[in-house]
């Protein structure tokens, strides 16, 4: 009963590997360094790594933002308090609001401070930090030191790519790509926070993934999320690929019973083992705190659902534009009185609120009161959910109905997308989850590369803001577009071509509108600096300050959302890419 | 004839590099031996990092790439290094360079012409020559116009803003990109063609001198404008090499206009251009008697006229502001305080501690007690003379009397001789000649650091020991800046893209001398650390690291002198 299945199994993966692998058919295999002259040269993450290494340290006693004193206040926290106090402690305004494995990591960080570093200030639970270089070269080092993960996960992620030259030389423009990455400069190294790390084992899971290991995908999808849980945007495809691909078995023998059929529905056994395996972790990561009855508190420190639709800078997303037409309609309905009756009429807001010139003026309103929007509908977190839910379920579709590796990374590029464009107070930040999975795939088609090219010249510009200080400027614009620069050139250089090249003409204009719109990204970097640049010149620009904001993500936000769309139609229309 | 001579320059430098077939005398073309050559892979940058990361842009589609690759990555370091301190932050009321080049950007702005070199001289005078006052009249007109409190006259002194930092570092940036990027990139392509080098070992080293540390640390950490004058010099140097020899000394006056220091090269362009109004003795051969006469008569007035008169017509045209917008004082006051304020000779032999001669040797001659300050002037001056003797000498003799020199051979060992020379000319006055300061060492630096483009791996190697040892010799002062960080991590990375292969050469003396001075820096470093200074000797440290310092560049010199010889 058993051996027809393993055969057609075994089949079907050596039919994947040879779609995968252009030249060779050799099945995807971790290689030994010594093989015969066929090896193919194997690329090597470490002198990117010593380069980048230098730019980090150089970038040590640079601006760093208020997470800095969060994540130092988490060091204090962990290293003075038990366990049963972690998620109690309220001393300092930034108390501790990840899962409990990065709460551990803390604590370990914490015994590794020296203690002329320790002397700082470095582990005082305090309202503010107090502290100097000492503490922020401790830190600082901290951070690059836990980006090794993602050094060493990307490494592997090339050595497990198939002995070709193409595919080898793939490898390692994404690999290169990715650690070189300016949205991890930004945020981990200026901003400071330990994105490195994360997205590290989101590539370990995913290289998992890839290599058909999925008990070990489970298993590092759990730390992730345990570490980290903004990771729960990309949850459902990651649950989905799992019980698809390694607990059910949607085959139907006619020749057994109907009962057999339904119970080989699942594989038992996997479903036990991957089961235990992410419980468990769940287990070490929650236990101490359902021990300590703290999960309460835990859990409202990880879900603050007091905050508002949009962050007070607006993340790129579908929301900023919402907000964005919200204010053109203000402004519409101020300056023209005959568009009053209309708008009311449409709309049916309450026209009071717009004589409160304070309500109206307000950057973030969020904050104000609970009215964000002034004439267009409010927005309920519970709309919000609902939307992403639907766009994420969307995209679980294609997943469940062909699990494979390429349909894995698609949905979880989708379901982050949901999330990003949709969700409750989302942070810019957030975009590097879109930006990271689809990195890996990219080079599978060359109709990817258009909304490639497009989603991260504007995630990646849409992070600017997050560094506004005048001498950070030179790095964040010329890092980012150093980096654009090569990786525009090396994704086309190793990108596979299709070969059935219908429709050319179409993706021609497509791709000159994509250029020009990138361009124009180039404009509106130079537009936002020289009103900063004059901004202590002239009263009227001063005024802009929430002006070039807007305008920035609003940009950004068009530029983002027409990505999606182009994914999201290559996603549900064409197959051969997804394989 | 002309084929077989002993010294055909594609041997010259294949020499060192491997016992490969280049070396075997053969009686092949020169063309066809040099494509034998690009076959193997004889670069000591090949197997460096710099070359792994950029070998992605070997092809030659993509070799434009790497040029905007390699000039991004320079801004990026060099703003990046601008997030550190600059030369006296936070130290009023004194401060330093960084609040002198902004006081001259206040004073130029808010001051008629002729009162520049007057105004408040105690209060950092400006002491440039006059390109520096122009070029920090542009700079702040473009300030006080973002921001007219950055240079607001006399109010503004020792303002330090975060505004104000970043634009001042923009203003060196800038000056850099605009300046010296495109002289070296220029140089290196057309000198790098002359060399046969390959595209890609062209590409790596631009990459490498752009991330010398030293230059970096004092324009982008300590503050100063010494890239514009390197620059300048650099494009004076490429129309040397392409024989535009007019061209070249405008470029070179506006070099020296920019800075006084830029006549640390002057003796060596002069006797250069000299020869160059001579005939070759083989070039003579052909229509007369190729005799030591025949040279001597074949002296090209009408170059030497022009020359003349291109130098004369510069000065004129850079002084003519100060001659055109006199009204308060009459031209030659004007003219003659420039003067003073430029050389200052009433200053001491030597200032802070710095790998000069005398300083080194003041430790067991006390010059200042044994010697006036008028006589130790005309000592050092006479020294100094004696130091730059040998290879002005051998400039004009070779030009004049060697074969390899005459313009009919293609031969590379004219722009290798180039650089030897300005090297060694430079290094002599570092070494030997009055009132130098630590920072000075930069322009000695440039024309040895332009030896990696010898691409020979005992040349690469020496080139890098001593640019560590320039940075090196420049630790008192940027530890005094704060620039610790950046000074360790600009080290590190320029030694990390050159590559291990390269720190040390394959000639075992080389290799003794290169140790043992290595040995010695760290050693002088780890006891400053980890032991207090003397309360007897509290400078102790400092000469110690002086003193190795000028041991290294004296062997250095003596080196480029010796294979200049050679040539």
């Amino acid at each position: 009963m058993e051996k027809p299945r393993v055969e057609k199994k075994g089949s079907k993966k050596k039919k994947k590997s040879v779609s995968t692998s252009v030249r060779s058919p050799s099945p995807v295999r971790p290689t030994i360094s010594s093989q015969g002259p066929d090896e193919v040269k194997q690329y090597s993450l470490f002198n990117i790594w010593g380069v980048t290494f230098a730019l980090k340290a150089l970038l040590f006693f640079g601006y760093h933002s208020t997470d800095f004193d969060v994540h130092r206040n988490w060091l204090a926290i962990t290293h003075n308090l038990p366990v049963s106090k972690w998620y109690v402690e309220d001393t300092s305004q930034w108390t501790l609001d990840y899962p409990p494995f990065f709460a551990y990591f803390e604590w370990a960080l914490s015994h590794l401070v020296p203690k002329f570093v320790a002397d700082d200030g470095c582990l005082d639970i305090v309202e503010v930090g107090q502290y100097g270089k000492p503490t922020i070269l401790f830190q600082r080092i901290s951070v690059i030191a836990s980006e090794l993960v993602l050094f060493a996960a990307l490494q592997w992620y090339m050595k497990s790519s198939a002995n070709t030259y193409t595919s080898r030389s793939r490898a390692y423009v994404v690999a290169s790509s990715l650690v070189l990455s300016p949205g991890l400069l930004i945020i981990d190294h200026i901003h400071f926070q330990y994105n490195g790390m994360m997205y590290g084992i989101f590539i370990l899971m995913l290289t998992c993934a890839r290599l058909e290991k999925y008990l070990m995908c489970g298993a590092w999808f759990s730390i992730l999320l345990c570490f980290k849980h903004i990771y729960l945007y990309v949850a459902p495809a990651v649950f989905i690929f799992l019980l698809r691909a390694y607990c059910l078995n949607l085959k139907y023998d006619k020749s057994k019973p109907f009962l057999t059929n339904i119970l080989s529905l699942v594989k038992w056994w996997n479903l036990i083992k991957l089961g235990s395996v992410v419980l468990s972790i769940f287990a070490v990561a929650f236990g101490p705190f359902v021990y300590y009855q703290v999960i309460p508190q835990l859990v409202s420190r990880l879900f603050p659902f007091s905050r508002g639709l949009t962050h007070a800078y607006w993340a790129p997303n579908f929301w900023a534009i919402y907000s964005f037409f919200d204010r053109l309609l203000i402004h519409i309905y101020k300056q023209i009185p005959i568009s009053r009756s209309v708008l009311l009429k449409i709309f049916q807001f309450n026209p009071e609120l717009l004589k409160m010139d304070e309500l109206v003026n307000s950057t973030t309103r969020g904050i104000v009161g609970d009215i964000e929007f002034l004439i267009l509908p409010a927005i309920s977190p519970k709309l919000t959910f609902l939307l992403t839910l639907f766009y994420q379920i969307m995209a679980l579709i294609p997943l469940f109905l062909q699990p494979t590796y390429g349909r894995f990374i698609g949905s979880i590029t989708l379901c982050a997308y949901a999330s990003f464009l949709f969700g409750w107070h989302v942070h810019e930040k957030a975009i590097l989850l879109v930006i990271f999975p689809v990195s890996l795939i990219v080079s599978r088609d060359k109709r990817l590369l258009g909304p490639f090219n497009l989603l991260i010249s504007c995630g990646y510009v849409s992070l600017f803001p997050l560094i506004y200080t005048s001498s950070e400027w030179v790095v964040k614009v010329f890092y980012t577009l150093l980096w654009y620069i090569i990786y525009y050139f090396n994704y086309r250089k190793v990108v596979k071509i299709p070969k059935n090249t219908t429709g050319e003409s179409g993706g021609f204009i497509l791709e000159r509108v994509t250029n020009g719109y990138i361009l124009g990204l180039g404009f509106i970097i130079i537009l936002v600096s020289l009103i900063d640049l004059f901004e202590s010149k002239f009263e009227l620009l001063r005024r802009l300050e929430f002006m070039k904001l807007m305008i920035m993500s609003v940009y950004c936000g068009v530029g983002v959302i027409s990505s999606w769309n182009g994914f999201s139609w290559l996603y549900f229309v064409d197959e051969s890419i997804w394989e | 004839m002309g084929k077989k001579t002993p010294k055909s320059p594609q041997r010259s430098i294949a020499k060192s590099p491997g016992p490969g077939p280049a070396v075997a005398p053969s009686s092949s073309s020169v063309s066809k031996k040099s494509k034998s050559k690009k076959k193997k892979p004889s670069s000591p940058y090949a197997e460096s990092p710099l070359h792994d990361l950029l070998h992605t842009f070997e092809r030659a589609p993509d070799q434009w790439a790497a040029r905007y690759i390699l000039i991004l990555t320079a801004i990026i370091l060099r703003g990046v290094v601008g997030l550190g301190s600059f030369s006296g932050e936070s130290q009023a009321p004194i401060n330093g360079d960084f609040e002198a080049q902004r006081h001259w950007m206040e004073l130029t702005i808010h001051l008629p012409i002729d009162q520049w070199y007057f105004y408040d001289l105690p209060y950092w005078g400006l002491d440039y020559p006059p390109l520096t006052a122009f070029h920090s009249f542009i700079c702040g007109k473009i300030g006080s116009f973002i921001n007219p409190k950055w240079f607001a006259l006399d109010a503004s002194r020792g303002l330090e803003s975060s505004g104000l930092k970043t634009f001042m570092r923009h203003t060196s940036l800038i000056s850099e990109l605009f300046v010296y990027f495109p002289a070296l990139l220029g140089f290196i392509a057309f000198v790098g063609k002359k060399l046969n080098l390959s595209r890609i070992d062209q590409i790596v080293i631009s990459g490498i001198i752009m991330c010398q540390p030293s230059l970096i640390l004092i324009d982008h950490g300590h503050f100063q404008f010494n890239s514009v004058m390197l620059g300048l010099f650099l494009f004076s140097f490429t129309d040397l090499c392409k024989g535009n020899y007019l061209l070249a000394s405008v470029w070179f006056v506006c070099c020296i206009t920019f800075k006084q220091m830029g006549l640390y090269y002057a003796p060596f362009i002069f006797s250069f251009l000299l020869s160059v109004c001579f005939t070759n003795i083989n070039e003579t051969k052909g229509t007369g008697k190729g005799t030591v006469i025949s040279v001597l008569k074949s002296l090209s007035f009408r170059r030497l006229f022009s020359i003349g008169i291109t130098v004369i017509l510069t000065f004129i045209t850079i002084l003519a502001p100060f001659i055109y917008f006199a009204s308060t004082r009459d031209v030659q006051s004007t003219l003659l305080q420039i003067l003073i304020r430029v050389f200052p000779f009433q200053r001491g032999i030597f200032e802070d501690k710095v790998a000069s001669f005398w300083c080194t040797t003041n430790l067991i001659i006390k010059y200042r007690t044994l010697f006036t300050q008028d006589q130790l002037a005309k000592l050092s001056l006479l020294v100094t003379l004696i130091s730059i003797l040998p290879p002005c000498t051998m400039i004009f003799y070779k030009n004049l009397f060697s074969r390899t020199f005459s313009n009919q051979k293609s031969s590379a060992n004219k722009y290798l001789a180039l650089i030897y020379g300005f090297a060694a000319t430079s290094w002599g006055f570092y070494l030997f000649s009055f009132q130098v300061h630590e920072k000075t060492v930069l322009v000695p630096l440039l024309p040895s650091t332009l030896l990696y483009l010898t691409a020979d791996a005992e040349a690469a190697s020496i080139c890098q020991w001593i640019n560590n040892f320039a940075v090196y010799s420049m630790w008192p002062l940027l530890q005094r800046d704060g620039l610790t960080l950046q000074y360790i991590i600009t080290l590190a990375l320029s030694n990390f893209l050159i590559g291990s292969k390269a720190i040390l050469p394959k000639n075992i003396i080389w290799k003794i001398i290169i140790v043992l001075s290595y040995i010695a820096a760290f050693s002088i470093h780890a006891i400053e650390i980890f032991v207090p200074p003397l309360s007897k000797y509290p400078d102790l440290w400092v000469i110690l690291n002086t003193t190795v310092s000028f041991g290294c560049f004296g062997i250095f010199w003596l080196w480029l002198l010796y294979k200049m010889y050679q040539l």
